[in-house]
């Protein structure tokens, strides 16, 4: 039999609701993976004391037929940049922030689905970081998890929760989803309320979760959505009629490939896996376009320029009495380098994203999503700090976020999605981005994409003689 | 000392100290190099993403 720590969401959900399973029993089986495995993973910063309490309350409430939901009794993991009731949030800084604990918008909507959270998840300071230090990557400990909200990619590949919390400014839940083997779904920017999430940059930040199929994450992200008064960039819609678009197929679909920027630079094996998702996708009868938008090349100087002057500005005070002298040094450089965009350079960036915009609102007039890479490498080691790909050397974090950031200028919904693995056995990452509000073509073609492969990613095999 | 006009540092309120200035601006010349590229675009009259929108005010019931 399959252990309960192995299942995906909507299986588990089935085994709680008929009580084959109960939620202190599930929560067990994630809590002793966690107690065997984590210390060599460290993808927690804290485990909830209070957890305990929830599954016993979700499973009373079960047995007595109050069951509220595909989440009720589900232990799911949260990035310690969400505020919640039951748990201190430090947004993976030593420097104290003296955080409220209460739940936010996305938290209080899973807590009331009867989600059970189990822990705080590692993530790079200030979720300003590809690498999440020192967490390691479940399939080779020598290796990185992604980031930000690296702790959540590894919670979810090894096993430790039925999904994780994530957030992405620029890739931050589709990056460690790509380099840890597990899916990572980022929303419509506004269908989440961010309220209770500590900002980085507040035009491009966006919530969503991690979790080991699109089924599951498409679960938990239509529970998080909907209105957020606390949120100014809240749009007050809910994701309606998701469920419609899980087993729809691609039939008749059009799926665009944009060869410039998507393609360019990438790793050999991530590419021919790409191109293996893409002949999978038009043998199930997608038709597949190709298209071009030249004025990306610009877009690494507008995501720059955004993120770096907000970043900047939320950080004014440490920046002012001087604790921004104890983040890590690499968080330390990008706060103060957002000191050094000018006005003009913000509101230029601005102007480009509505320009990129009303570019790609027109191409999806006649395209229902885009199919790219995730990243155009495989995880890289620890301490790496440059990569050769096709015989040219870039920093790894220049590289990291190469593919994502252009979906979040766009505030478009974008999913990354398992699909093989290299040499070195390490996973790679397919991403599909859609128009915005029309997750249902993403998650339409995410899952064609998973059933190419031959359905989820399974959890990843940890060696039973780690401590 | 009568406050120097031209000192860009001050006018642009970069109370940085000097080492960390300069590392800043060392890490800063290759995005420097990317915003150009957005300074290049023609734009012509579009309006930037963010906009202003007032804020309504809500009623107290009763």
């Amino acid at each position: 039999m399959a252990e309960l720590w192995s299942l995906p969401i909507t299986e588990l959900s089935e085994r709680l609701r008929s009580g084959r399973t109960s939620p202190v029993e599930l929560l067990d089986a994630y809590l002793d993976r966690i107690d065997r495995h984590d210390p060599a993973l460290a993808a927690f910063v804290h485990i909830n004391a209070a957890a305990r309490a929830a599954a016993e309350e979700a499973h009373a409430a079960i047995r007595e037929g109050g069951w509220k939901g595909p989440l009720h009794g589900i232990p799911i993991a949260v990035k310690d940049n969400y505020l919640t009731a039951d748990m201190p949030t430090r947004a993976g800084s030593e420097v104290p922030l003296d955080l409220p604990q209460e739940d936010g918008a996305a938290v209080a909507r899973l807590r009331a689905a009867g989600a059970v959270f189990i822990g705080k998840t590692r993530m790079h300071e200030f979720a300003w970081g590809m690498e999440t230090p020192p967490a390691r990557n479940p399939h080779d400990a020598d290796r990185v998890p992604g980031g930000s909200s690296g702790g959540s990619g590894v919670a979810v590949a090894a096993g430790f929760a039925a999904a994780a919390l994530g957030s992405d400014t620029g890739g931050s839940i589709r990056i460690p989803a790509s380099l840890c083997g597990c899916v990572g779904l980022k929303p419509t920017f506004g269908l989440i309320g961010r309220s209770g999430i500590v900002p980085h940059s507040w035009s491009l930040d966006h919530a969503g979760p991690l979790a080991a199929s699109v089924a599951d994450a498409a679960l938990v992200a239509a529970v998080m959505a909907g209105s957020d008064r606390d949120d100014p960039g809240s749009a007050r819609r809910a994701a309606d009629g998701w469920s419609g678009a899980l087993g729809a197929g691609v039939q008749g679909m059009t799926v665009g490939v944009c060869r410039t920027h998507f393609f360019e630079g990438l790793d050999a094996e991530v590419e021919a896996s790409i191109e293996a998702a893409i002949r999978g996708l038009a043998a199930a009868g997608a038709r597949v376009v190709e298209f071009e938008v030249p004025e990306l090349s610009a877009a690494l100087g507008a995501i720059f320029a955004v993120e770096l002057a907000s970043s900047a500005t939320y950080h004014l005070p440490r920046l002012r009495d001087g604790s921004v002298a104890r983040f890590a040094p690499d968080v330390r450089l990008l706060v103060e380098m957002g000191r050094l965009v000018s006005a003009v350079d913000y509101l230029q960036a601005e102007r480009y994203r509505r320009h990129l915009g009303q570019r790609f609102a027109a191409i999806f007039r006649d395209v229902d999503a885009v199919v790219s890479p995730t990243m155009p490498l495989t995880a890289w080691r620890v301490g790496q700090r440059e990569v050769t790909i096709g015989g040219r050397s870039e920093s790894v974090l220049a590289v990291s976020w190469r593919l994502t950031h252009p979906w979040n200028l766009l505030g478009a919904p974008a999913i990354s999605v398992p699909f093989g693995v290299d040499r070195a056995k390490l996973p790679i990452g397919v991403q599909v981005a859609a128009a915005p509000w029309n997750e249902k073509a993403m998650l339409r073609v995410a899952t064609g994409i998973e059933a190419c492969g031959g359905g989820p990613a399974a959890r990843c095999a940890l060696p039973e003689n780690r401590p | 000392m009568t406050p120097d006009p031209t000192d860009l540092l001050k006018l642009l309120g970069l109370h940085l100290p000097p080492d960390r200035l300069e590392d800043a601006l060392r890490a800063f010349e290759e995005i420097r190099a990317e915003i150009e590229k957005l300074h290049a675009l023609d734009l012509a009259d579009l309006h930037p993403a963010v906009v202003f929108r007032p804020i309504e005010a809500e009623k107290r019931d009763g």
